[in-house]
């Protein structure tokens, strides 16, 4: 009884205790704090990425890529073990390619640009369904189906870039770059190493695929509007410093009716292919490396390009909300029926998170670090817990001199200060609690009091795609926090507690 | 009956030596108030927290009713001190963040868990209660040590020794920091104690005017019990001169 009396008396009486108290709310409110806004960026980071994508994807290395409609494969995976999870499906041609496209200054300088990008071609209405891609559009994000097709004002740029004479020529000198031109010096059939050329007329795809030409590039010259592209943010935009002001601007590339260049190779793998297409929207997620590497074509021109009549090389899946949310689920039971309908080895399913498994480990490993290091926050409080708590049993010498003459065991006197320290912890933890819930509750209205106060923006909204401090409060976390927090405190106190247990009444009662 | 019979005591720093008890022997009868007198430094409090089992004598017997108690282990001599033995300090020693009340129930604190503690804790006031109020503090058990004077803490420690009912009570210079007064009256309060509760006391104190009040006097000089008087008889006068 008298521990308990002692513990609570203590803890009421000892100003000392406040400061652990104290020291342990702060780290406990920290950590809180800190993990759900992590947890919250990460939420919209997944959430984001997962957008960028679809749920599954069922891909094939072959360069022909997969027939549609003989046999059909969205209905083999419908009727398949995976069939009743599936919301919606989008075939995609995915390949790389070289865009090459000039920048007219305002003065009238022409400087030539070539980027290697990631093809996406894909039908917008169905890909629409499959992921967030509508979200991402910046003028077509209301219809996305019409995302392929000029503006009037699109149009009329692009029209009155055709009317160009130098324009056209300058596009045949350049078309002239992509074309293959034939080295004089290399032998027929074997390539400037002197290695034999691969094949070109079809390899080894099938039969009917064989005699299958690409039927673009329409002659440039001619007078037939090119097929259409999307481009990402940062592939149109450009972000150079101004050397007067030496502040950033933003500098806009090529804008809807602009037309651009796209060098590819055919099905075969081998042929180069490419043609002329027009800007018609811009796709921002907001993630660098999409915006920065992605472009999107219509499903069916990059068909004809490649040579690829109903094919596609990818399968995007969109699954049921009810499965969406359960990777084990997902990774038990959809993914090996979805991989069933491929054939391996050139085909594979994977899930969108293990196509990101990478960030999101980095993501994780990120997280987990920074636990690691807040953790040592508390237990640096630790430390001071344990330095005023030898302050105290150094106070409190007589006092457990005078316990032990009445009788109170080592043992007993011991559990007076273990069970401080885990009152301390468990209050301090509680406060700590408290303070770091509302704080994270409340952490938009602090930042922007922060930011009225000081001046300073804390949490740039042009940097995200979201408008506020993303948070996300995990009992789980929360409850590992205290207990973490409350072992620190109960570890600290264990060693003034063994010195005090250790105590000879008698050397107590003569302490001065 | 408490027996010390040739108690040697040396305390040691690094190196250093000191003994202080040297061969030091009492035997102490039931309901007698028992003083040991000395000069500073001969041994007498350490004497007294070996018979009371707050010490390990290194050589030497301490035994109770003819059972030997300075080898006990750690949980029978604490069970000792909370029951059997009264402890009274001459600074009090009372806990300062417990009011007068809560300091004379300690020892039933300690002897008492949480669940037991709520089953009698009605029966341990009242009798902390009735304690306060034979030593005149009935009024003031709400206040805390640093609202009361010297003897007031004083017979505050003195009713929380007799709370567990002991038969021996240990008083270490129990009026060494009271005025003279004051301390007459502690001595009184221990020899009406002694006489009406039967409890057996032995008062270790360098003041012998205080000792004339008490049924026996033994002397200590360097460490070792070297005389026994009656107060009343002409020895004790040979002790005083």
């Amino acid at each position: 009884m008298y521990k308990l009396l002692l513990c609570l008396r203590y803890l009421r009486t000892r100003y000392l205790a406040f400061i652990c108290i104290v020291s342990v709310m702060l780290g406990v409110a920290t950590l809180i704090v800190v993990n759900s806004v992590m947890a919250g960026f990460s939420d919209k980071l997944k959430s984001h990425l997962n957008g960028l994508g679809s749920d599954l994807t069922i891909r094939t290395e072959a360069p022909a890529g997969f027939p549609l409609s003989t046999p059909d494969i969205e209905q083999q995976l419908k009727a398949s073990a995976a069939g009743q999870y599936i919301e919606a499906t989008s075939p995609t041609v995915e390949t790389f390619a070289l865009l090459q496209f000039t920048y007219r200054t305002p003065n009238g300088r022409e400087i030539p640009f070539v980027k290697h990008v990631k093809v996406m071609a894909i039908d917008p209405a169905r890909h629409a369904k499959v992921g967030k891609f509508g979200d991402y559009l910046v003028n077509s994000k209301d219809d996305p189906a019409s995302c392929f097709r000029m503006t009037p004002a699109a149009k009329e740029w692009f029209d009155l870039l055709r009317g160009r004479e130098a324009r056209d020529a300058d596009q045949r000198r350049q078309w002239e770059e992509f074309a293959p031109t034939p080295q004089p010096a290399v032998e027929p059939g074997k390539n400037i190493f002197g290695q034999p050329t691969p094949k070109v007329d079809g390899g080894d795809l099938p039969a009917d695929l064989r005699n299958l030409k690409p039927q673009l590039p329409a002659d440039p010259a001619a007078d037939v509007p090119p097929p259409t592209i999307i481009l990402g943010w940062d592939i149109a935009y450009a972000y150079p410093t101004d050397p007067k002001t030496g502040e950033r601007y933003e500098l806009q590339l090529l804008k809807p009716g602009d037309d651009v260049f796209l060098a590819t190779v055919g099905s075969s793998g081998t042929r180069p292919v490419s043609a002329s297409f027009v800007v018609t929207d811009y796709f921002r997620s907001r993630y660098g490396e999409i915006d920065a590497n992605v472009v999107y074509v219509p499903l069916e021109d990059l068909q004809k390009l490649r040579g690829m009549d109903d094919r596609a090389n990818c399968l995007q899946v969109r699954l049921t909300p009810d499965v969406r949310e359960s990777p084990k689920f997902v990774h038990d039971t959809v993914l090996p029926a979805a991989q069933a309908i491929m054939p391996r080895p050139e085909s594979h399913a994977e899930t969108w998170w293990q196509q990101q498994g990478s960030l999101l480990s980095a993501i994780e490993i990120e997280r987990n670090l920074l636990n690691i290091l807040l953790f040592l926050i508390i237990g640096v409080a630790g430390f001071g817990v344990l330095a005023i708590f030898s302050m105290i049993v150094s106070e409190k010498y007589r006092d457990i001199g005078v316990l032990k003459s009445l009788g109170a065991s080592g043992g007993g006197v011991m559990g007076i200060f273990l069970g401080y320290g885990l009152l301390l912890g468990l209050v301090g933890g509680l406060l700590g609690t408290g303070l770091g819930v509302w704080i994270t509750l409340n952490i938009n209205d602090i930042e922007k009091w922060l930011a009225a106060t000081t001046g300073r923006a804390i949490f740039d909204r042009k940097v995200y795609s979201f408008d506020s401090i993303p948070t996300h409060l995990d009992a789980l976390s929360v409850a590992l926090v205290n207990l973490g927090a409350v072992g620190i405190a109960v570890m600290s106190a264990v060693l003034p507690a063994l010195r005090a247990a250790r105590l000879q009444p008698v050397r107590a009662l003569r302490f001065e | 009956m408490l027996i010390a019979d040739t108690i040697h005591k040396t305390y040691r720093k690094h190196r250093v030596a000191v003994p202080v008890l040297t061969g030091a022997s009492l035997a102490v009868h039931p309901g007698e108030f028992v003083s040991v007198v000395g000069a500073s430094g001969s041994g007498k409090s350490t004497f007294l927290h070996l018979l009371g089992c707050l010490d390990v004598p290194d050589a030497g017997i301490v035994s109770l009713d003819g059972q030997r108690i300075d080898h006990l282990t750690g949980r029978d001599r604490d069970r000792l001190r909370n029951t059997t033995f009264g402890y009274v300090f001459q600074f009090y020693h009372l806990l300062p963040e417990l009011s007068a009340l809560d300091n004379v129930l300690m020892p039933a604190y300690i002897a008492e868990g949480v669940l037991s503690w709520w089953g009698k804790r009605a029966a341990w006031r009242k009798r902390a209660m009735g304690l306060l109020e034979r030593v005149g503090l009935g009024q003031r058990w709400r206040h805390k040590p640093r609202e009361m004077s010297g003897g007031e803490m004083q017979r505050a420690a003195i009713a929380r020794s007799l709370l567990m009912n002991p038969r021996f009570l240990l008083a270490d210079e129990p009026t060494g920091n009271l005025d003279s007064e004051t301390g007459d009256t502690i001595v009184k309060l221990l020899r009406t104690l002694n006489r009406d509760e039967k409890v057996t006391v032995v008062m270790v104190t360098h003041n012998l005017e205080l000792a004339r009040g008490t049924d026996r006097v033994v002397r200590m000089q360097g460490g070792k019990t070297t005389e026994e008087a009656r107060p009343a008889g002409p020895k004790f006068l040979s002790l005083v001169g």
